[in-house]
């Protein structure tokens, strides 16, 4: 009897084999949920819920979610799959597999008698050698268009379709590259990619827009739809007349002077879009540059009918960041008050026009001089599709940046997996006692992923190991599986590779929480709603 | 240059959306199409535009939707989808209502997803989740055919605010929490520090944040805001989270609406005790916040008492009857109130504002104020409002709707709306007046001039502001019509003497004069609440130590709040 039941005796609890079994039962149902949408060839799952939304997705923990698994176990195994996405933005399944098989492998030595923490132990040993491996195994690579078009393609490809990968592949390099400062070996800052969807019946495309799309346009009828040479104004300044800050909490005597009030207040404001107006005459006048003013403000009605007649293009509650990116999209300093404008503060764009679809308004600022922020704009027959893709893209994105900061790749398609093993079990045979039977185990585990590669490609499993490890063991070279023919090729030729920081992660964080569950060996719930009960 | 004065409205937390969804039917039942032969003249109906925007859907039809945002748990929604039903972009699972709405069939949803390339494997596997049920009133409602005299048995049946929605709503208004499921036993989003946690969450706010933007960049002449709020979940966190950043971003003015629930909410891992002590520290908390920072603020609940409530006692209505626990017929009746107390500034052509109003009624920063409604006024058949004015003697017209609160009959401000009492109800012609031309009041030519008159006479040393419209409250489905007793006819005024209405027949509209006040009795509801703060213990509330409220953020949320009553103190007014 635990003791836990002797200060409550409502308290459900499982102790020893029966906690592990708990805990190994979850893993594995995950690892089953998860198998099939491993690699390029996994499927993809579309989820229909009761009122039926429609959500397209592969990442492991958007299934979780929307399965309503609500397994403690499952949930911690979700959450580090969570932790691996925000840290590096690949590998969840990856680490749901390693994390399920891990504990798949120690079961069968645990069965037999063997102590947990002599599994947890060898754990430790094995993937300490692993990571030895993956050091020795990752390629340094230049930053160049090429290295970064393999990596963002194999990132891509095990998400949307080969076609759609390809043309993914392009934008997403292209804007990076776009954005990166003249080092270009530093990682650039990911949020001055701005992602724009925008939902279209009859077209999907994706293109990279070398300046910004933004999601509303003008306001007022008579405003220029398109202008080209454009001076671009940013600005978080109010050109909104509020009449209720003069009025509450103040008394007038007579009609008169509540006018002459309201009339000030408003003058207050026609002051602010006159010195905007000045401007636009002393460096438009003569030329043929248009202007355009982005506010970050509002801007009324009256205030927009004097810029409108100026032929100024202007627009109101810009979004908070989109001010960040226009500064260098377009140059130019974002204003905060209208008292000393001058030339040096605008940015330039080569055109600005404005695109509707439906009741959503999208205003394009194109042909900049030298964008520092660019914008993907995503265009799809529905949400969810576009949703799909914005994923994949961030996820390519991500992969982009890891290789920038990392300057080096390891090869991929289950290369650095089949080395590993055979790395460890030679490695096992200099460990002495019971623990060289969890480095085996670990070794073991590793090779689920080409494995499941396989599989999922419609391959042999065992077929595929026995060829992969053998070919490897003859070859200094790494090789991997080619899930077009069935066969073991040289990743490294091909051009298919992963991030470093990704395997890294997923070795450090899955031997952790395998070894995490193995020692749990009480399982209990107890608390204020089942003393109710 | 007169424009729209738009307002943006919120609904945080899955009571609010009852009262929301109660609200959002009384609109549309009194729009007006023109085709209409009505006396009512155009200035004393509602500027829809103030609270609704018209839109172009994806199938090029014009829709017409609350300027809204609403925020619940998932499983609150039940067969409602979240983009909403008017723009595509969802799965139409029933087979009988394929052919009436924007839904798709899912296997032309799922061809055209893998036309698109978002799989790697040109395959989609289709996980099916089991379809929502529909409620017997929506399903008729999406074929076009609701029967008016069916009995739905709403207050038996609906078992979420979705399943009474007359309104329709923009893809842009539904937010669902991410990861918290609505459990009917506990409330899993508990306390005003896990709301205002998760505002600060990426997740939810970066989305929520632009679709705010959005809203306001539509609006020419945003007035301000309505937000309602449950005040004893985590709900009150996020509304007072998202009313810090609407101050900071666009300095309007706000109406927030703190939503009591007529039954004792519980919490998880927590006993009758330490619920009580999690529903007085969210109270606390959320008061404290709308004190610094909303233009004004109004608790509702139809309970008599919050707080210390065991045997959850109820207002009572004269002639009304209702389960007093029972959501969808209690937030009708709040609905009700809102939506005619709002009227005052939603009119046709009024020069009032939100602002205006707001400052008219909450002076020297007595931002909270009470509520008070006469549902159905208690105009009886065949009487004239000057008569029944006169007969009602010292007797108070209105019930409190918001909880421990009794304003009194003296000092008071306030801001009453009446609706639904015809010009010709108002006194008899000069040949027929007989006693009436006696009373003072029969100079008054409007029944907002005669209420104002009446209030003057009869509250001592007060201000009141008046409106009325001629526009009675539509009793009628989805509205819950069988909380009127026999003794209404049909039109809701009272039945003289003994009769009663036709059996088999319903009360279709009924007039009700609403009521915004305040006065130094309002710092009682205060004190009520600091009273309550004595026995709890934060120290033993896990559901608030785990989300990490610091003991001294607590204290100072009660010193302030001790302030906040002084100003309700005798010596600080009039």
């Amino acid at each position: 009897m635990a003791s836990i039941s002797l200060l409550n005796p409502k308290a459900e609890f499982a102790r020893a084999a029966q906690a592990l079994a708990i805990n190994i039962s979850a893993a594995k149902g995950l690892q089953d949920v998860m198998r099939t949408n491993l690699g390029p060839k996994g499927t993809v799952k579309m989820l229909v819920s009761g009122a039926g939304d429609i959500k397209i997705t592969k990442d492991g923990n958007v299934l979780l979610h929307e399965m309503q698994i609500q397994h403690p176990t499952a949930s911690m195994i979700a959450r580090a799959s969570t932790a691996q996405d925000d840290s590096t933005g690949d590998g969840t399944t990856t680490t749901v597999m390693l994390i399920g098989e891990l504990l798949k492998q120690a079961d069968i030595y645990l069965s037999e008698g063997l102590h947990p923490r002599i599994m947890t132990e060898g754990f430790e040993k094995a993937r300490d050698k692993a990571l030895e491996v993956l050091e020795k195994v990752k390629v340094p690579v230049e930053i160049s268009k090429k290295s970064l078009v393999e990596i963002a393609n194999t990132s891509l490809k095990t998400k949307v379709h080969p076609g759609l990968a390809d043309l993914l592949t392009e934008v997403c390099v292209d804007a990076v590259l776009t954005i990166a400062s003249s080092d270009k070996n530093k990682p650039v800052d990911l949020h001055m990619v701005e992602l724009m969807e925008m939902q279209h019946k009859t077209d999907t495309d994706t293109q990279l827009v070398r300046g910004l799309v933004m999601d509303h346009g003008a306001r007022h009828p008579d405003m220029p739809k398109r202008l080209e040479n454009a001076y671009i104004l940013t600005a978080n300044v109010s050109l909104e007349y509020e009449k209720a800050e003069v009025n509450s909490g103040f008394f007038y005597k007579t009609a008169e002077e509540r006018e002459a009030f309201v009339r000030a207040e408003r003058d207050f404001i026609d002051q602010r879009v006159k010195k905007v107006i000045e401007l636009k005459r002393s460096v438009c006048d003569g030329t043929d540059k248009t202007f355009v003013l982005i506010n970050q403000k509002g801007i009324d009605p009256i205030s927009l009918d004097a810029l409108a007649k100026e032929g100024i293009l202007a627009l109101r509650r810009a979004k908070r960041r989109n001010m960040e990116r226009l500064a260098l999209a377009c140059g130019g300093t974002a204003m905060n008050s209208f008292d000393d404008l001058q030339e040096e503060h605008l940015g330039y764009a080569g055109v600005v026009y404005e695109h509707v679809l439906g009741e959503n308004k999208y205003t394009f600022v194109e042909d900049c001089k030298n964008p520092l922020s660019v914008t993907i704009l995503i265009k799809g027959p529905n949400k969810h599709t576009i949703t799909q893709i914005k994923d994949a893209i961030r996820d390519g994105l991500r992969a982009i940046n890891n290789t920038i900061a990392d300057k080096a790749l390891v090869p991929g398609a289950g290369a650095f997996e089949v080395r590993a093993y055979n790395e460890l079990v030679a490695f096992k045979e200099t460990i002495k006692g019971k623990s060289r039977l969890a480095v085996q185990a670990f070794a073991d585990a590793l090779l689920v992923i080409p494995k499941t590669l396989a599989v999922n490609s419609g391959y042999d499993a065992q077929d595929t190991i026995v060829k992969l490890t053998v070919e490897d063991r003859l070859n200094p070279d790494l090789v991997g599986l080619d899930i077009a023919t069935g066969e073991p090729m040289k990743p490294v030729d091909l051009g298919v590779y992963d991030n470093y920081i990704v395997k890294k992660q997923i070795l450090n964080s899955c031997s952790i929480i395998a070894s995490n569950l193995l020692l749990v060996d009480e399982v209990m719930r107890a608390g204020m709603t089942s003393l109710k009960g | 240059m007169e424009h729209t004065r738009e307002i943006l409205t919120f609904q945080f937390g899955t009571y609010a959306n009852y009262v929301g969804a109660h609200f959002w039917n009384q609109q549309e039942a009194n729009f007006r199409y023109g085709d209409e032969s009505d006396q009512v003249a155009e200035e004393q109906l509602p500027h829809n535009d103030i609270l609704y925007r018209e839109g172009l859907n994806d199938y090029n039809r014009t829709t017409y939707t609350p300027r809204l945002l609403s925020v619940d748990l998932a499983g609150t929604l039940a067969h409602l989808p979240v983009a909403g039903e008017l723009y595509g972009n969802f799965v139409q699972r029933d087979e009988e209502l394929l052919p009436l709405g924007t839904g798709e069939k899912l296997q032309k949803a799922r061809q055209l997803a893998e036309e698109s390339g978002v799989s790697a494997s040109e395959q989609l596997d289709v996980v099916e989740q089991p379809q929502a049920a529909i409620s017997e009133y929506q399903r008729d409602l999406l074929k076009n055919a609701v029967v008016p005299e069916k009995n739905y048995q709403l207050a038996e049946t609906v078992s979420s605010w979705a399943d009474f929605l007359y309104a329709r709503y923009h893809p842009r208004t539904l937010n669902i929490l991410p990861g918290l499921v609505r459990d009917p036993a506990v409330q899993c989003l508990g306390t005003y520090s896990a709301g205002t946690e998760l505002w600060q969450g990426a997740a939810f706010n970066d989305d929520f944040c632009d679709r705010i933007r959005l809203y306001v960049e539509e609006c020419d002449g945003l007035q301000g805001f309505h937000m309602l709020h449950d005040i004893d979940d985590g709900f009150a966190g996020l509304a007072g989270k998202c009313l810090e950043h609407l101050n900071d971003e666009y300095g309007r003015a706000s109406f927030v609406v703190p939503l009591h629930y007529p039954r004792i909410t519980s919490y998880a891992q927590a006993d009758s005790r330490l619920s009580h002590g999690i529903r007085v520290v969210n109270s606390v908390l959320s008061y404290h916040h709308l004190s610094e920072q909303a233009t004004m603020f109004t608790p509702l609940s139809t309970l008599e008492t919050i707080w210390r409530n065991n045997d959850l006692k109820s207002r009572r209505f004269e002639g009304l009857h209702w389960q007093a626990d029972n959501l969808y017929q209690t937030s009708a009746l709040l609905a009700a109130f809102l939506d005619t107390a709002t009227l005052g500034y939603r009119l046709r052509g009024t020069p009032q504002s939100l602002r205006l109003f707001c400052g008219a009624v909450s002076p020297a920063g007595r931002k909270m104020t009470a509520a008070g409604m006469a549902l159905p006024f208690g105009l009886r058949e065949g009487q004239d409002l000057i008569e029944f004015l006169d007969q009602s003697g010292g007797q108070a017209l209105l019930t409190q709707l918001t909880p421990g609160c009794e304003p009194g009959a003296s000092y008071v401000v306030q801001s009453v709306t009446a609706r639904g009492i015809p010009a010709e109800r108002l006194k008899r012609p000069r040949e027929l007046a007989g006693d009436q031309l006696r009373m003072a009041a029969y100079g008054c030519d409007s029944v907002s001039q005669m209420l104002q008159l009446y209030y003057q006479c009869s509250y001592h040393g007060s201000v009141t502001n008046a409106a009325a419209t001629p526009l009675p409250l539509k009793t009628q489905l989805p509205f819950p019509y069988e909380v009127f007793g026999a003794a209404f006819s049909g039109s809701g005024l009272r039945l003289p003497g003994e009769a009663e209405r036709e059996a088999g027949t319903r009360v279709d509209c009924a007039p009700v004069l609403a009521a915004l006040q305040n006065s130094t009795h309002l710092g009682e509801h205060l004190d009520n609440l600091h009273a309550q703060t004595h026995r709890v213990q934060l120290a033993k509330l896990q559901a608030y130590s785990n989300s990490g409220l610091e003991r001294d953020e607590y204290e100072t949320a009660l010193d302030q709040l001790l302030e906040f009553r002084d100003l309700y103190a005798d010596s600080q007014f009039l």
